[in-house]
């Protein structure tokens, strides 16, 4: 045969087999499955509904249940079958102008899909939309799982809270939809991809009025998958008694940490706000007055905060001076009589404390030693070590938005202050005011370098094994003058107010002094000193004294924790 | 100015236009019919335009053509701000040059074919690849994967027709079957198997070591390939794979498709009556699915019509292509057909939900004044070569 005919012969059949599994196919769709898809398409009858996946639940270090999810009803309207009467009933029962219903239902582009537009709604709102459902167009009820907090104010900043997710985030991530939850700070934001879980999807059919009639078997339902729980070193009833021990002031900052690892206790931040309000969705009123508080309910004061650490930076000055070999223990300079003079400039101490050794200092908290001792060693070396400990940097912790902290050197002393800066910065510098800011947390995180021999752990909220550590290279022999002169702030210092029977603790007052009033009272400890279990820092916003205020309630937290904790090894008496 | 026009050709071509039209007019009202309508009636006169011209003049041309037509799609990729960068606008008219790309490619490839005697081996096909590739990878680039893909069949079916052994083909282009199955190594593997035993038998040395050279790397750059592609460009892949698995909707405009066609039945539910076209779930509707409304308004009669039509268009088109005594004009007719057939069972396939969501417009019918008229030149060119097939 020729060979063009050949050619011919096969396109030319390809074709008509082609043709024939058109036609094939379309007979199958057409005549076979016909009244199937007729009874489809009769009134836009199938659709698909994102079934939400309940969101992982978050446990405190005993299993306690801090976050985790309730059923709870919602409304929805679509947006091509409601009509006037239906949108003004549905207005009147919800309490939400129809404005603001058909706004939030224009998000949605395709009309014949349902918005959320109510979430969480009483029992007494739905039983009037149960009511009146037959009458209603395009109105649907159903129920979702919605996000609990069981101790509501108190966890609020470690937690965070889930809200309806915005426009915004909606286009940057397309596995989100319409109507979604989406963690929105803390622990919610920062570990959002393993809470959330998967959507399932449904395949709906609806009659005319978009009223759901039941499910379509050709297309069968994927069902979603729950966020995985999240289990987490909070310690809920040592936090419940910080608030108890916190209720008499207005605003505080406490962390808690098992300095060994880094496991975060208590990280608690006054004054809160109770998360399960956000379930609901808050009005825009409410968000106004929440942005506008002058306490600012939102910040988490442990990490977002920055004060300046007062006395209990000290002994990170002294750590400087001995590491560096520039001072000794026995080191002594001129005698603490109350001032000292710097030029035309006269700088204070807050008591007379004559001549003392390095220890002594500590324990007494003398400025006039501190000022000397920090113009002794200058500042690259005090740059140096505090950089090292972690002062100016974030901590690391799996939580959003933590503050750096600003610790001065040359450069940033020269940028803020010229050439002509003088010792007096530095002066500042070693007593912990002046430039220098630091978040509860990193203070904390500083501390526990005395307990793992000059190694500082990454603190950490979610529960796991491997803690990171950094090394600061500090020598043992200074932190062990150091930590010395500290336990030996509560037993005859400043800190005395700290003491818990029969324990010895080890700690540091601090007074921060602010220009917007009353100074602040911190105190940051640690017990037992022979093996430390709990580390914490505690800032009481203008309260006055570190010895006066944050100590004493210091020693209330590590007797509650050492003695309450089922591991414990001290029997704690009066 | 008729004379030895084949009515039968540019016949059934227009009315398959007209058809689209109307489909057009039910599906985005009168505006859009309005446009094509226009369109139609400017791309029937350049056809005609195109009859009367020797067949002779593209051969010189085709270069010309060619390099314009890949120096637009150039120029939309550098300037264009607009994503996909598929248009380039002249004040109210955009044209997609995509579209002429097609024509302009069948053009040049029956220039380089039929210059060419005799056609044998693997080098052979170099330049043709070549030919075919440069405006498929800078279509791909826009990206629109539905245009990039017809320069294969285009390229194949020419190839074929000017004298390629068919089984040469198969194994110049056995390494996008082997693309295709790496989405699987199991899959992979038992391909990879069935090809080196076919290829053992053949016993040519050259086929042997090109087929499991390049077959072995399309199997190891391809999941590299897919992780730079368009996000929905595998979703629309994973979508046809595993419908089931679909959240982004891709599946969801298949099922719609199918409803509406499925939901036609015998004779339709008439013209203007559809209920799923107004739906806005295919958004596509006056476009690449407007083959489900047809199915819808007109059922499988409607079906079974258009389809006898584009047939019975394309054995004219095939036939032409056979009886040309000149070689050019042979090849590039079947080139045309090719174009035509491809696009055609491509859209049905899509629309009844047999192949992957990609977007290829059904040839005269769906909207789009580029589409239209770069069909109706090629049917102009067809038309040349018939009024002048008995000439060598």
């Amino acid at each position: 045969m020729d060979e063009s005919v050949v050619k011919f012969k096969v396109i030319r059949n390809t074709i008509l087999v082609l043709t024939a599994i058109v036609i094939i196919w379309s007979v199958k769709l057409q005549i076979f499955e016909g009244r199937k898809y007729s009874r489809l398409s009769e009134e836009n009858r199938i659709r698909q509904k994102y079934a939400e996946a309940p969101r992982g639940k978050i446990l405190d270090r005993h299993g306690v249940e801090i976050a985790n999810t309730r059923p709870g009803f919602y409304v929805s309207i679509v947006r091509a079958i409601i009509d006037e009467t239906t949108l003004k009933n549905l207005s009147r029962i919800l309490d939400i102008e129809e404005t603001v219903i058909i706004e939030k239902s224009m998000i949605e582009k395709n009309p014949n899909n349902p918005v959320k537009i109510a979430h969480d709604i009483s029992y007494g709102q739905l039983s009037l939309i149960e009511e009146g459902i037959d009458e209603f167009s395009g109105v649907e009820v159903g129920v979702e799982p919605l996000r609990n907090y069981p101790y509501g104010e108190l966890l609020f900043h470690q937690i965070g809270y889930v809200g309806e997710i915005a426009s915004k985030e909606l286009e940057k991530d397309d596995s989100y939809f319409i109507g979604d939850y989406i963690g929105k700070m803390g622990l919610e934001l920062y570990y959002e991809n393993i809470l959330r879980g998967t959507h399932g999807i449904e395949y709906i059919e609806v009659d005319a009025r978009g009223k759901e009639v039941g499910k379509i078997a050709e297309k069968r339902s994927i069902p979603p998958i729950a966020g995985d729980d999240l289990q987490t070193t909070i310690d809920v009833a040592l936090t419940e008694s910080v608030a108890v021990y916190l209720e008499d002031y207005e605003r505080a900052a406490c962390v808690c940490l098992d300095p060994k690892d880094g496991e975060i206790l208590v990280l608690y931040s006054k004054p809160g706000f109770d998360p399960n309000l956000f379930t609901h969705g808050l009005q825009k009123i409410q968000w106004d007055i929440l942005n506008k508080d002058p306490s600012a309910p939102m910040y988490n004061r442990a990490t977002m905060s920055c004060y300046p650490p007062g006395s209990t930076f000290k002994p990170f000055i002294a750590l400087a001076g001995l590491d560096s070999k520039i001072v000794g223990n026995s080191r002594r300079f001129e005698p603490c009589t109350g001032m000292y003079r710097l030029g035309r400039r006269i700088f204070r101490c807050w008591k007379t404390h004559g001549s003392l050794n390095l220890s002594n200092a500590i324990v007494n908290s003398c400025d006039i030693y501190f000022y000397q001792l920090g113009s002794l060693i200058g500042i690259d070396t005090i740059y140096d070590r505090a950089n090292r400990i972690g002062f100016g940097k974030k901590t690391g912790i799996d939580l959003p938005n933590e503050k750096n902290g600003i610790l001065p050197d040359r450069t940033w002393l020269e940028r803020r202050y010229g050439r002509n800066w003088t010792r007096g910065h530095i002066f500042n510098l070693s007593i912990g005011q002046g430039d220098i800011l630091v978040s509860p947390l990193q203070l904390a995180c500083a501390y526990t370098i005395f307990v793992n021999e000059g190694k500082i752990p990454m603190p950490h909220i979610i529960d796991k094994n491997d803690t990171t550590f950094f090394t600061t290279a500090i020598s043992e022999e200074a932190l062990e003058t150091v930590r010395i002169a500290l336990a030996g702030v509560v037993d005859r210092g400043t800190g005395t107010l700290a003491r818990v029977p029969n324990i010895e603790v080890c700690g540091k007052t601090g007074t921060s002094q602010n220009p917007h009033g009353e100074d602040h009272s911190l105190f940051v400890g640690f017990a037992p000193a022979s093996n430390p279990r709990i580390l914490v820092c505690l800032v009481v916003e203008n309260a006055g004294h570190g010895g006066s205020v944050a100590a004493p309630i210091t020693g209330r937290i590590i007797k509650s924790y050492l003695s309450s904790s089922p591991d414990n090894m001290f029997v704690l008496s009066d | 100015m008729f004379r030895k026009i084949d009515f039968t050709i540019i016949g059934s071509a227009t009315i398959l236009a007209l058809l689209g039209v109307m489909m057009i007019f039910s599906t985005a009202g009168p505006g859009l019919m309005t446009r094509q309508t226009v369109w139609l009636g400017f791309s029937i006169l350049v056809a005609l335009f195109f009859a009367r011209i020797s067949p002779r003049i593209w051969v010189n041309l085709s270069p010309v053509i060619y390099l314009a037509s890949l120096f637009l799609i150039f120029i939309i990729l550098l300037k264009s701000d607009v994503y996909p960068k598929r248009w380039i606008k002249f004040g109210e008219l955009s044209l997609q040059p995509s579209e002429f790309a097609k024509f302009a490619t069948v053009l040049m490839l029956a220039n380089y074919l039929a210059a060419k005697k005799k056609l044998q081996n693997f080098s052979d096909m170099l330049i043709p690849v070549a030919i075919a590739a440069v405006p498929s990878l800078l279509i791909f680039v826009e990206p629109d994967l539905g245009a990039a893909q017809i320069f294969l069949p285009i390229l194949i079916i020419m190839s074929f027709w000017a004298g390629m052994s068919g089984l040469k083909i198969l194994i110049l282009f056995s390494p996008i079957i082997s693309a295709a199955t790496s989405f699987s190594i199991y899959i992979w593997a038992i391909y990879m198997l069935l090809l080196l035993v076919f290829l053992y038998f053949r016993k040519q040395l050259t086929d042997l070591i090109y087929g499991l050279v390049s077959n072995s790397l399309m199997g190891l750059i391809m999941p590299v390939v897919w992780n730079s592609m368009k996000v929905y460009q595998q979703k629309r892949i994973i979508a046809f794979f595993s419908p089931w698995i679909d959240p982004q909707g891709m599946s969801w405009q298949i099922i719609q498709s199918k409803i509406a066609i499925g939901s036609g039945r015998f004779l339709g539910k008439g013209f203007l009556s559809g209920t799923q076209k107004k739906l806005e779930f295919l958004p596509e509707r006056h476009t690449d699915f407007i083959f489900s409304c047809l199915g819808e308004e007109f059922g499988i009669f409607g079906i079974i019509i258009v389809l006898a039509i584009y047939v019975y268009l394309l054995y004219r088109l095939l036939l032409l292509a056979k009886e040309t005594r000149n070689r050019f004009s042979s090849i590039m007719t079947s080139g045309v057909m090719a174009w035509i057939a491809y696009q055609t069972f491509m859209n049905m396939g899509v629309t009844m939900g047999l192949l992957p969501v990609t977007g290829v417009p059904l040839p005269f019918v769906s909207y789009g004044g580029s589409a239209l008229l770069s069909c109706f030149m090629a049917i102009g060119v067809c038309l040349s070569v018939s009024r002048t097939k008995l000439a060598y």
